[in-house]
């Protein structure tokens, strides 16, 4: 089954929006009307609120009839989202191997530190025991003084 | 027939100057003159008689309220026909229609002419409401209203290839559509 341009048009030609549509629409614009006239006449007496501005109503409006910047806007946000999340783990990276590098260099003094403490704790070993050794050695052999008496 | 159009746009002009000075009766002229355009490209769109004619009449509602903008009849027709096909797609969008209505889903019976094949015309009509909304809205544009590209382009606020594509892509899936119905057809018979 095929269809012509004119099938199309005879398809979407325009349609009778039936009986009483013209009045039941104007009585909408009546009532707004009689509406519209009593805020007037209210306002003029000073009896009725300001009239609160509608801010968001034209944006809405834009907002609903370009959903291309709508996917532009998001893009933008997810983008400037991304940057900041990267630099954001970049910075808390740097962070952590700046710390890492305090903690490894304070390893490595106290180990220096430590290993001068037990090279100076062999010195005064080393020192104690040769004076102990020659002690020793001094109560082993009798002195030449004792030896020349017994003779 | 130049005089009578001559005729018809001095009297529309007549009636918008007399309007825009709070007459009723000229803007109940101006709502019958156009009632017709503004219901059917609601009622195209949202394949929904009493959600075309509420639309309708919020447009008419919302002429009312600004029609001290309008500066001719062929602006009237532009701004009536740009409003509407905003509102459609906003009512489309609070709805999600075109995914709420199955194919089955046959809208009103057309009165069509005794050489139009009624199946066909229905068929039709399916197939335009499974189209995405700015698809559907160029097509009724064109086969409706009977604008050429540019004119599309300026109401629904395109480029002019961007029409021509799109009305050359909802061609072609209205007519993969109907094979497509017909082919499950065919096989649900034999």
């Amino acid at each position: 089954m095929h269809f012509s341009e004119d099938d199309l048009r005879e398809a979407l030609k325009r349609k009778d929006p039936g009986e009483g549509f013209t009045q039941r629409t104007m009585a909408r614009v009546n009532q707004a009307r009689v509406n519209q006239a009593r805020v007037n006449q209210a306002r003029a007496e000073g009896t009725a609120p300001p009239a609160t501005k509608k801010v968001n109503g034209k944006f809405l409006a834009w907002w609903t009839l370009r959903p291309a910047w709508t996917v532009v806007v998001a893009a933008v946000l997810l983008l400037a989202c991304g940057i900041g999340g990267y630099q954001y783990s970049e910075y808390r990276h740097a962070e952590e191997m700046r710390i890492a590098r305090a903690k490894q260099q304070q390893l490595q003094q106290e180990a220096e530190r430590a290993r001068d403490q037990a090279i100076m704790a062999l010195e005064i070993a080393r020192a104690k025991l040769n004076h102990v050794l020659q002690h020793a050695q001094l109560q082993a052999e009798p002195s030449d003084k004792v030896r020349r008496q017994r003779l | 027939m130049e005089q009578t159009a001559a005729f018809e746009d001095d009297r529309l002009k007549l009636a918008l100057n007399l309007a825009v000075k709070g007459d009723g009766q000229a803007f109940e002229d101006l709502v019958r003159e156009h009632q017709g355009m503004v219901f059917s490209i609601a009622y195209h769109f949202l394949q929904d008689r009493s959600l075309a004619e509420d639309l309708a009449q919020e447009v008419f509602l919302e002429l009312f309220q600004t029609l001290d903008r309008i500066q001719s009849p062929a602006h009237l027709t532009y701004w009536l026909r740009r409003v509407t096909a905003n509102r459609c797609i906003d009512q489309g969008r609070k709805k999600h229609r075109r995914r709420e209505m199955a194919l089955e889903e046959a809208p009103e019976p057309v009165a069509s002419s005794p050489s139009a094949d009624p199946m066909l015309l229905e068929r039709l009509q399916q197939g335009l409401a499974t189209l995405p909304e700015k698809q559907r809205l160029v097509v009724i544009m064109r086969f409706q209203e009977g604008l050429g590209p540019a004119e599309i382009a300026e109401v629904l606020e395109m480029p002019v290839n961007t029409v021509k594509s799109t009305l050359h892509r909802s061609l072609a899936e209205l007519r993969k559509g109907l094979a497509r119905k017909i082919r499950e057809v065919r096989y649900a018979f034999f």
